[in-house]
């Protein structure tokens, strides 16, 4: 569905990541992990065009979607949640949510169910519903990344990019979020995850990469990058 | 020594409310002495030691009232626990909050039978301020792209119309449309090299390109008679009448600000609308939801500049002379002073401040020389107190570049 050939990117002068090379099936939910600075956040920006690529190519649905704008990779299907939950702080739940669906109000996909995809935010985050005339910056941490990842879900994407969702949360928090990631998985979304937290992470994942500084170092499934000695050494703190 | 230990045992058991709000009132009287020692400094040069000293007590003593009674956003608690206070809000009177409106309409057209011609020049002024203050607002206020030069764009306006006019005969109506196109444009041509840039560069670049064009004016002889200025601009005609009195202008006016009111509200609750806040609450997640960040800015560089036109050739029209003075970077502080003023983001806040900044100085002519002390004092206030403007809704609204 999603995938990257020997992609390179920078910031200024210094090159983030050089030279990755990773795919996505349909279905899965695909982590990427990996230390500080290594380069997770940039390879999502890079994919969803927040930052441009300085060589390799990305494809998705067969399709070459190297330096697209941002927006039209959203339309394309790939929503992208940023690391730090960036919600807009003076709009309400609800005006953040249809916000989401911003793609969705123009041309041919005009008069979508807004409402219908609302509640099934709704649904899914039960407590936005409560908060959803509240303005987004007066909710706690999770509340607004629930927000952030609601909000990515409103524009119906195929493939869902979720960046650092368990930063700065509270433990239990934590797993709330990774419990709803699964059930937005078995929806029918892909999503490729890149977390710190390793061990939730992929106890969660079908399929792992490791990136360490700006390249792929190691991959597997899941349950095999779980049990390898040098991630348990390097990531697990075992 | 036993009493010591007393008191801090029973200080330890106040609550936390309770020394929150202690610590809230000590900042208010810390930022009060120092409003009112500053301006008593201000006044001791003109006005001796005694004034000077009243000024102090009556600032450090009002300030903290007065914070109370706008803290709120409206009246204050204290206010609001006088008797009979909750009988005069305009709620209890159906009849009021409908017809308000139509009355108020009503009183602005009949409004020029009655006023001295100097009245209704200050409100034809302040009409043309509040097209430029509509017009900024757009840019600053909705879409968060700090613009520290839009007295440029009312100067390409007004010199579109004095050229036009003076050099090709062509008449106000088909000249009010080509200014508007020629700020419109200019606005673009400025928005698609600074909109690279962010905050402070984007604020910087805009100031210079103001003082750019002022310069050019002032220079180029050949074209704009340079400081000189052009003279002899014709008012506007209809049917071979000329419509140069005060009374058709206070009309004109008043039916362009009504017009560009209903059409900039149109636009604000649009898709456009709606990007544009989205970029200005947080330009990734903007770009994050599938919003055309560049398009956008664009777009709003362009809806702005538009009735900044528009005002240009009215300004123009009224003054039958147009000279670069008239444009200066405090012009352009002016308009965003009244942005501010009135509520950052908010259609009727632009209009408010546009009002209330025209008008002040005015009020204020008897005394001359302190009138911009007073009125940068006033300002000083109002962030202080009310830092969202008189209308900003939604509490500290940011402006960013």
């Amino acid at each position: 569905m999603l995938k990257l050939t020997s992609l390179q990117a920078s910031y200024g002068p210094i090159r983030a990541i050089d030279g990755i090379d990773l795919e996505v099936n349909k279905g899965e939910i695909v982590c990427l992990i990996g230390s500080n600075g290594a380069g997770k956040t940039t390879t999502l920006m890079a994919i969803s065009g927040i930052l441009k690529a300085d060589a390799g190519d990305i494809f998705f649905e067969g399709g070459r979607i190297t330096n697209l704008p941002a927006h039209e990779i959203v339309k394309k299907g790939i929503s992208h949640v940023p690391e730090g939950r960036r919600i807009f702080p003076k709009l309400t739940v609800r005006e953040n949510l249809q916000m989401g669906a911003y793609t969705l109000s123009s041309g041919k996909r005009a008069g979508t169910d807004e409402e219908g995809l609302i509640a099934k935010v709704f649904d899914l985050f039960p407590i936005l519903r409560d908060r959803r005339d509240q303005m987004g910056g007066t909710l706690s941490g999770g509340e607004q990344q629930m927000l952030a990842v609601g909000r990515a879900l409103m524009s119906g994407p195929k493939l869902l990019l979720l960046d650092e969702p368990s930063l700065g949360l509270a433990p239990i928090m934590v797993s709330k979020i990774f419990r709803t990631i699964r059930e937005i998985n078995n929806e029918g979304v892909t999503i490729l995850l890149v977390e710190q937290n390793a061990k939730a992470s992929l106890k969660l994942s079908h399929r792992g990469y490791v990136i360490e500084s700006g390249a792929i170092a190691l991959q597997g499934s899941g349950e095999g990058l779980l049990h390898n000695e040098d991630i348990k050494k390097a990531y697990l703190g075992e | 020594m036993k009493g010591v230990v007393q008191d801090q045992a029973r200080s330890s058991r106040k609550s936390i409310a309770q020394r929150a709000r202690e610590s809230a009132g000590r900042s208010v009287m810390l930022r009060s002495f120092f409003i009112a020692a500053w301006a008593a400094l201000l006044f001791l040069p003109f006005h001796g030691i005694r004034s000077a000293l009243v000024l102090f007590a009556g600032i450090f003593a009002g300030l903290p009232v007065m914070q109370s009674a706008m803290r709120l956003g409206g009246p204050g608690e204290w206010m609001q626990r006088l008797p009979g206070f909750r009988a005069f809000t305009l709620r209890s009177f159906p009849f009021l909050r409908t017809s308000a409106l139509p009355v108020f309409l009503l009183a602005l057209f009949v409004l020029p039978f009655t006023l001295k011609d100097y009245y209704l020049d200050v409100l034809v002024m302040s009409g043309i301020y509040m097209l430029l203050a509509l017009g900024l607002n757009v840019i600053v206020g909705f879409t968060g792209l700090l613009n520290l030069g839009f007295a440029a764009f009312y100067a390409i306006g007004a010199y579109t119309y004095a050229l036009l006019n003076t050099k090709f005969g062509l008449g106000f109506w088909p000249s009010l449309p080509l200014s508007a196109v020629a700020a419109t444009l200019s606005g673009l041509l400025l928005a698609v090299p600074a909109l690279r840039l962010r905050g402070d560069y984007l604020a910087i670049v805009t100031l210079g390109f103001g003082e750019i064009l002022r310069i050019v004016l002032n220079n180029w002889d050949s074209l704009t008679n340079g400081p000189n200025g052009i003279s002899g601009i014709a008012p506007p005609f209809l049917f071979g009448i000329s419509l140069g009195s005060l009374n058709f202008y206070y009309y004109l006016v008043l039916g362009l600000v009504l017009l560009s009111v209903l059409i900039i509200r149109r636009v604000k609750s649009s898709r456009v609308g709606r990007a544009w806040i989205a970029i200005r609450e947080n330009e990734i997640a903007a770009s994050s939801v599938g919003v055309n960040v560049t398009r956008y800015k664009l777009y709003a560089f362009a809806f702005g500049t538009f009735w900044a036109g528009i005002a240009g050739a009215l300004f123009a029209a009224k003054m039958r002379f147009v000279s670069p003075e008239s444009f200066t970077f405090m012009e352009s502080v002016f308009i965003l002073s009244m942005v501010i003023l009135g509520g950052i983001g908010n259609i009727y806040g632009a209009l408010a401040g546009a009002f209330i900044l025209v008008l002040l100085p005015e009020a204020l002519r008897d005394v001359q020389m302190y009138r911009m002390l007073l009125l940068g004092a006033g300002l000083v206030l109002l962030m202080i107190f009310r830092p969202q403007g008189i209308l900003g809704g939604r509490k500290g609204v940011r402006i960013r570049g």
